[in-house]
């Protein structure tokens, strides 16, 4: 089993170098694969280049990839948590949950007056991270609670729900934003990769590394959950500290891509899948890993396609994510094993 | 090596005390039988014992330490429990499930060292589960999936095992097996089982003691010949329908039951 995780991790990774090169080549200018090489090693003498690699798409890859791994990272934690093979952060509502809480900060900012607006400008990463952590962690938060009452089916569909809700809420609060003079974040209401400013590359993957060192921590007691509470304690699990904890890793993961990219849908819920098959076993320890580089490639996949040299840029994240994620999930309710007693 | 001492068990709510003032004993190798109708406490019992839930009142010693307030960890080391509890796990395998046993024995990675293996194939060869092993827990039918559980609960080598209505979903023959498998490990290892059922032919056969709830607070203790011969069985079993024979050890179908049928 070791020896399968660490070969697909190879595999896995070798994938994602070998895009994110290609991806880094192409755009509107089209650079040949050795000049990109080139200016990331700072051998290249072109300036246009370097800038276009370092400045451009550097950025847009590296958010695709840290969110990415981020996503899949918090699908392998929720869908042990809640022991539901289609939960994830978009699922069940956190990603819209974060949205809201940002669009409930700017347009309070918006109407407490101008000074509220530069102050929030002036600290976007922290401030809009901030207000995205607590849209997801009430959302997390509801989640959870009604995961005790209601049956898994029944709370995926209320969290598809919730996500609508929340979704015409930051709408229309955004909105009033706009007219009360509150900047709104562009471009971010659709999922995408590519307004992350290098700057905001800090915010986006410090809180995603804490996150994750908080997932590793609590991987061998969630792999104890798998079984159902009363067993995870009858091995000496704190049932109820674990959860907090993991729900506290899922928040650091999520928000942050919340923050800066949007509602990016499908990624975490698919990484896990993968990750499982590719390691043969449930145990989360072996699949954090596996499913954060599933992620990213899945993510950047999807950032490369949107950014494929087309005539025009017509394509959004989500609807690539769509089209590729939403029939692989029917497939794999329809002919998995590892879910056929949850049909 | 388990004494139970003036336990009572039950609830802090409207359904109050279940059982109390329980004092018993079990030394190593003992292979108990609670036995019982539904909601006469058998299931409350055990939840106790194995410190699941808080008891009212008494303790629950277990070679000689309280099972209550011994760290969690230290009590997995020590208790292994079986239930009928069924939860949905994606992805989980068959060898998942037996090696999570493992867990309390484990550092932080849950990374298996050689006794851990030694004791997880132990465990496997005894449950015989060994040809299902790389399926999908959620993909095995229900007898063979309390088999990997009886696994799971042997690979934890421990002190005490705390089974729950386990052979429900058995037929005949896999009951036998499992309770004499599970009789000859209590014996081998020094274990003390302790199996609540409702199967009681089976249980007055192969059990070294039966605990009997009567259902109304009351429970009797003794060995099954004892408990058949004073009518202890018949008064927590009998009704309109069936009786109890002490001298059969068996029930019948009382004659009016019959005459309806």
């Amino acid at each position: 089993m070791a020896a399968r995780v660490s070969t697909s991790g190879a595999a896995l990774l070798a994938s994602l170098a070998a895009l994110s090169l290609l991806t880094l080549t192409y755009g509107q200018i089209a650079l040949p694969l050795a000049d990109t090489v080139g200016a990331l090693t700072g051998t290249q003498s072109s300036d246009l280049a370097r800038q276009i690699v370092l400045e451009i798409r550097l950025p847009r890859v590296a958010a695709a990839i840290i969110a990415g791994a981020a996503l899949g990272m918090a699908g392998v934690l929720m869908q042990a948590l809640f022991r539901n093979p289609v939960a994830d952060a978009w699922s069940l509502g956190l990603l819209a949950g974060g949205q809201l809480g940002v669009a409930l900060t700017v347009t309070a900012a918006a109407f407490a007056g101008p000074a509220a607006v530069s102050f929030l400008t002036f600290f976007e990463g922290p401030s809009i991270t901030l207000a995205a952590a607590a849209g997801v962690a009430v959302a997390a938060f509801a989640m959870l609670a009604l995961g005790r009452r209601v049956g898994a089916i029944t709370l995926l569909v209320i969290g598809l729900m919730l996500g609508f809700t929340s979704q015409g809420l930051t709408s229309v609060l955004l909105h009033f934003a706009a007219r009360a003079g509150g900047r709104v974040y562009g471009g971010w209401r659709d999922a995408s990769f590519a307004g992350v400013a290098p700057s905001a590359l800090a915010w986006l993957s410090l809180p995603i590394l804490i996150g994750a060192c908080v997932a590793i921590a609590t991987a061998k007691p969630l792999s104890s959950l798998l079984l159902g509470e009363t067993y995870a304690r009858s091995l000496g699990v704190k049932v109820t500290s674990l959860r907090h904890a993991v729900l506290a890793a899922t928040v650091l993961l999520v928000a942050p891509v919340v923050a800066f990219c949007g509602p990016v849908s499908f990624v975490g819920l698919i990484a896990p899948h993968f990750a499982r098959a590719l390691a043969g076993t449930a145990r989360i320890l072996p699949l954090l890993p596996l499913a954060a580089l599933g992620g990213a490639l899945l993510a950047l996949a999807g950032d490369a396609i949107v950014h494929a040299p087309w005539e025009q840029h017509f394509l959004h994240l989500n609807a690539i994510l769509a089209i590729v994620g939403a029939p692989v999930v029917i497939l794999i309710l329809i002919f998995s094993p590892a879910v056929r007693q949850w049909r | 090596m388990l004494d139970l001492q003036s336990l009572a068990v039950g609830y802090r709510n409207t359904r109050g005390v279940v059982l109390s003032g329980i004092d018993l004993a079990a030394a190593p190798g003992d292979f108990i039988c609670i036995l019982g109708r539904n909601g006469s406490g058998k299931s409350t019992l055990m939840r106790t014992i194995a410190a699941l839930q808080t008891s009212l009142d008494g303790a629950v010693l277990l070679d000689g330490e309280d099972v209550a307030s011994m760290r969690p960890a230290t009590r997995a080391r020590r208790i292994a429990v079986v239930l009928t509890e069924r939860q949905f796990n994606p992805g989980l395998r068959v060898e998942d499930v037996i090696a999570l046993a493992r867990q309390p024995f484990t550092g932080w990675q849950g990374g298996l060292a050689d006794k851990d293996r030694a004791a997880i194939a132990d465990a496997v060869a005894v449950a015989g589960v060994g040809p299902f092993l790389r399926r999908y827990f959620s993909d095995i039918s229900d007898g063979e999936r309390q088999r990997v559980m009886i696994a799971r609960a042997l690979a934890q080598t421990p002190r005490l095992m705390v089974l729950d209505e386990i052979t429900a979903f058995l037929d005949l023959p896999s009951r036998v097996e499992i309770m004499a498998l599970l009789r000859s490990q209590a014996r081998q290892k020094g274990q003390v089982v302790l199996l609540s059922s409702h199967d009681l032919d089976l249980s007055l056969q192969l059990a070294d003691s039966v605990w009997l709830l009567d259902g109304g607070g009351g429970f009797s203790v003794g060995t099954p010949e004892e408990l058949s011969q004073s009518g202890h069985v018949g008064q927590a079993f009998d009704n309109e329908a069936i009786r109890f024979s002490p001298s059969q050890g068996r029930f019948e179908i009382s004659s009016s039951a019959s005459a309806n049928t």
